[in-house]
């Protein structure tokens, strides 16, 4: 992957962002900073498969004039810029806080150079209150009725209309970012393994690219195939859990718990191939920690166990009248939205968006024909529940492949010298959740200056909000558990 | 739908009836010290260690003190892989949860066995959760933990046959179990719920984030642990624990009495 450098004045920023994200072809990756003196802005090339890395030098004192007005996409990132680095945004919509919504909590920006103390009245950590007859509001979490995440949902209702869903996150987060500076890169990958488990294997691919990229090294081709493997395996693991649990919101416990088994038969591979059920510190910089032929023999033959007993399953989901129609129509997220706000992953290409950064940015092996995109039209919980069975059905093709063909050598490079200093290292891989950005920095030394990680939930939990408008409060469950999004990998 | 059905009617108990068998031989685990280290030079397994949880102290020219926290470790197996000696070796054995904490530091001069139901220290009447408990869980990491807590009740490892069973409300809850490294915004939550609960009432910490911070030790969230936040009574190590490592550590918490 090529990175271009370009430097745009603050001033006109947004608007040359503005023009450069109407052309078809690019997307905006991240928005984020340094220290807190500047703005990086990451375009992402579909058609050329490079990166432009925007550099933009705060003049002023640590504020500049909100792009959110004009780039919707950015204003998720622009909240988390002023938590973060204390970059105040002029004029931006809705200054809600993100991570530090306590009053008590809000803490000085962790991840700025400079002791910046932020204007407490400037964030804005309360809720929306409509006020009407008939109007209730229904408080939701942190701590849940179930084993998940924490997260506070506050739906307002008329009747049994959902009106306004609000999101609070943040209480997962750990200071991850700050961590990755802390400590030598190669110790970064156990970190990104455990910045949210489900997604473990695509945190520490999306770590192992950028710190390749920074180490000029390429990696062996059977490393590739194994990391391949091991992607798809959790694609598939969690995709199944994700059915599984649509399954138990529509009271489907049958299905759900057979789903729950099959899936044992995926953390059995998982344990073979890695030697953790959760994929665990299996890839790190230069290839993969465990090889072993004997063991491929294996996943082979639970592979074949399992598309005999899954597939009939999946039939069974896609005929069955009372499922479909149960999904149909609910949570529906428009493609023109969907654009807007930059959703990725599954919720994207149901919404008819096709993008699947398999096809445009190295991370392993997809041969051509043998990857397909998934898309359905509707944007609905059926259309994203429909996009996981097609993509179930592609991994196992992917997965059959990679095991016919899968190369013998060595799996593993020796790192023995330093990061190059001054640069910029990227990674960008498709978790089962869609488009995993890791940007790594270096300074004069070659040690690791900043780190960010955008997790797909980043983009998608604003599509959740608006999926749930003019929905049942009763079918927010399963319009939650079709997003399927992360509260750790948001976090942080 | 009659072909689904005949599928699911004739499908056998899933049911595993070996209890807390040992992981298998390919799993990455926790390390056990084998023996004293005799090469005094070797520095590999404390310069490796992700999450800095081991420390040598050497005694004498050929003779070294290993010291491991079980509680930061996570499970990464590296130490183990480039432990020349074999000084270091994986331990399959799935009762590793402990009351005190003091007992997840092991070091090789006092070479501990991890046997079932050591260092029983609590002022709380055990006998009060003997024939059941129900638990409240609150997730603060990174959903590893809370996965596998969640595995413990699917049809193979079956908790429920124990005695154990899940609550929605804090209020049903004898039992508060946590995982995930406790940051800043999840403490008012955790004390929250701790205080909804009717006593007595045990608190468990799963997993190494719980017990410590582990890679997250010394953020500056304050992720540095259930203990900073509430008193502790059952820790149960591992990255994440397997099914039975959390069963185990629960009917620790219950004081079960184990035939074995």
């Amino acid at each position: 992957m090529t990175i271009n450098h370009v430097n745009i004045q603050i001033e006109n920023l947004g608007n040359e962002l503005k023009k450069l994200l109407k052309q078809p072809n690019k997307r905006l990756g991240l928005l984020t900073s340094i220290d807190g003196s500047q703005l990086i802005t990451l375009v992402l090339n579909t058609d050329s498969h490079s990166v432009d890395v925007i550099n933009s030098d705060l003049l002023d004192k640590n504020s500049y004039s909100s792009l959110s007005a004009s780039i919707p996409q950015a204003h998720w990132f622009e909240r988390t810029l002023y938590e973060m680095f204390g970059v105040f945004p002029k004029h931006h919509p809705r200054l809600k806080s993100v991570i530090f919504n306590d009053s008590n909590n809000l803490i000085l920006p962790p991840l700025a150079n400079k002791t910046i103390i932020r204007d407490v009245n400037q964030v804005d950590t309360s809720f929306i209150n409509i006020e009407a007859e008939n109007v209730y509001i229904v408080p939701v979490g942190p701590v849940h009725a179930g084993i998940i995440e924490p997260g506070h949902f506050r739906i307002t209702c008329v009747g049994e209309t959902i009106i306004n869903l609000e999101i609070r996150l943040g209480f997962l987060h750990r200071g991850v970012e700050k961590q990755m500076t802390k400590i030598p890169y190669a110790k970064t990958s156990y970190l990104a393994s455990s910045i949210a488990s489900d997604t473990s294997i695509a945190n520490s691919l999306a770590n192992a690219i950028a710190i390749e990229q920074l180490l000029n090294i390429d990696v062996s081709e059977r490393t590739l195939y194994l990391r391949t493997l091991a992607l798809e395996l959790e694609r598939l693991s969690m995709h199944i859990n994700d059915l599984s649990g649509m399954c138990t919101d529509i009271a489907y416990s049958a299905l759900a718990m057979e789903l729950a088994r099959l899936r044992g038969i995926v953390f059995n591979m998982a344990d073979n191939l890695t030697g953790s059920r959760y994929f665990r510190y299996f890839i790190g910089p230069g290839g993969v920690r465990k090889d072993c032929d004997k063991n491929l023999i294996v996943i082979k033959k639970l592979l074949k166990e399992l598309k005999n007993k899954l597939f009939k399953i999946l039939f069974h989901i896609l005929n069955n009248f009372s499922f479909t129609q149960r999904l149909d129509n609910i949570g529906k997220l428009s493609r023109s939205l969907a654009n807007d706000f930059n959703m990725v992953g599954v919720v994207a290409r149901a919404s008819g968006i096709q993008y699947d950064t398999r096809s445009i940015f190295n991370q392993g092996i997809y041969p051509q024909g043998i990857f397909k995109i998934a898309k359905e039209n509707n944007g609905d919980v059926l259309g994203r529940t429909k996009v996981r069975i097609v993509e179930i059905f592609n991994s196992f093709e992917i997965l059959e492949n990679v095991l016919d063909n899968i190369k013998s050598g060595d799996a593993k490079v020796d790192l023995n010298h330093k990061l190059s200093p001054n640069s910029f290292g990227v990674g960008i891989v498709e978790s089962f959740r869609g488009e995993l950005i890791h940007l790594i920095v270096t300074d004069n030394s070659g040690f690791i200056k900043r780190y960010s990680i955008k997790d797909p939930s980043f983009n998608n939990w604003t599509g959740l909000a608006i999926a749930c408008r003019n929905n049942l409060l009763s079918d927010f469950p399963i319009c939650n558990k079709s997003f399927g999004l992360s509260y750790s990998g948001h976090d942080l | 739908m009659l072909d689904l059905l005949n599928y699911l009617i004739n499908r056998k108990s899933a049911t595993s009836n070996d209890l807390f068998a040992d992981l298998n031989s390919t799993c990455i685990t926790q390390p056990k010290i084998n023996k004293a280290c005799t090469d005094n030079s070797c520095k590999t397994c404390v310069d490796l260690c992700p999450s800095s949880a081991i420390s040598i102290d050497s005694l004498d020219e050929n003779k070294k003190d290993i010291y491991i926290n079980l509680g930061q470790c996570i499970s990464c197996n590296l130490c183990i892989e480039n432990c020349n000696d074999e000084v270091l070796v994986p331990n399959f054995s799935t009762k590793t949860a402990v009351r005190n904490i003091n007992d997840l530091n092991i070091s090789s001069s006092a070479n501990q066995e991890n046997l079932p139901f050591r260092g029983v220290k609590s002022n709380k009447d055990l006998t009060l959760f003997k024939k059941s408990l129900a638990i409240r869980v609150v997730s603060t990491g990174c959903t590893a933990c809370d996965l596998e807590v969640a595995a413990c009740f699917n049809p193979i490892f079956d908790a429920e046959r124990f005695g154990l069973s899940f609550v929605a409300s804090p209020r049903m809850a004898d039992a508060l179990l946590v995982t995930g490294p406790c940051g800043l915004g999840m403490h008012e939550a955790i004390k929250n719920t701790y205080e909804a609960m009717p006593g007595p009432k045990l608190v468990i910490a799963c997993g190494t984030c719980a017990i410590s911070g582990g890679l997250h030790k010394d953020g500056y969230y304050k992720t540095n642990g259930l203990s900073e936040i509430l008193p502790v009574d059952v820790f149960i190590p591992g990255c994440p624990p397997h099914p039975w490592s959390i069963i185990y550590g629960l009917m620790l918490a219950m004081n079960y009495e184990l035939v074995e």
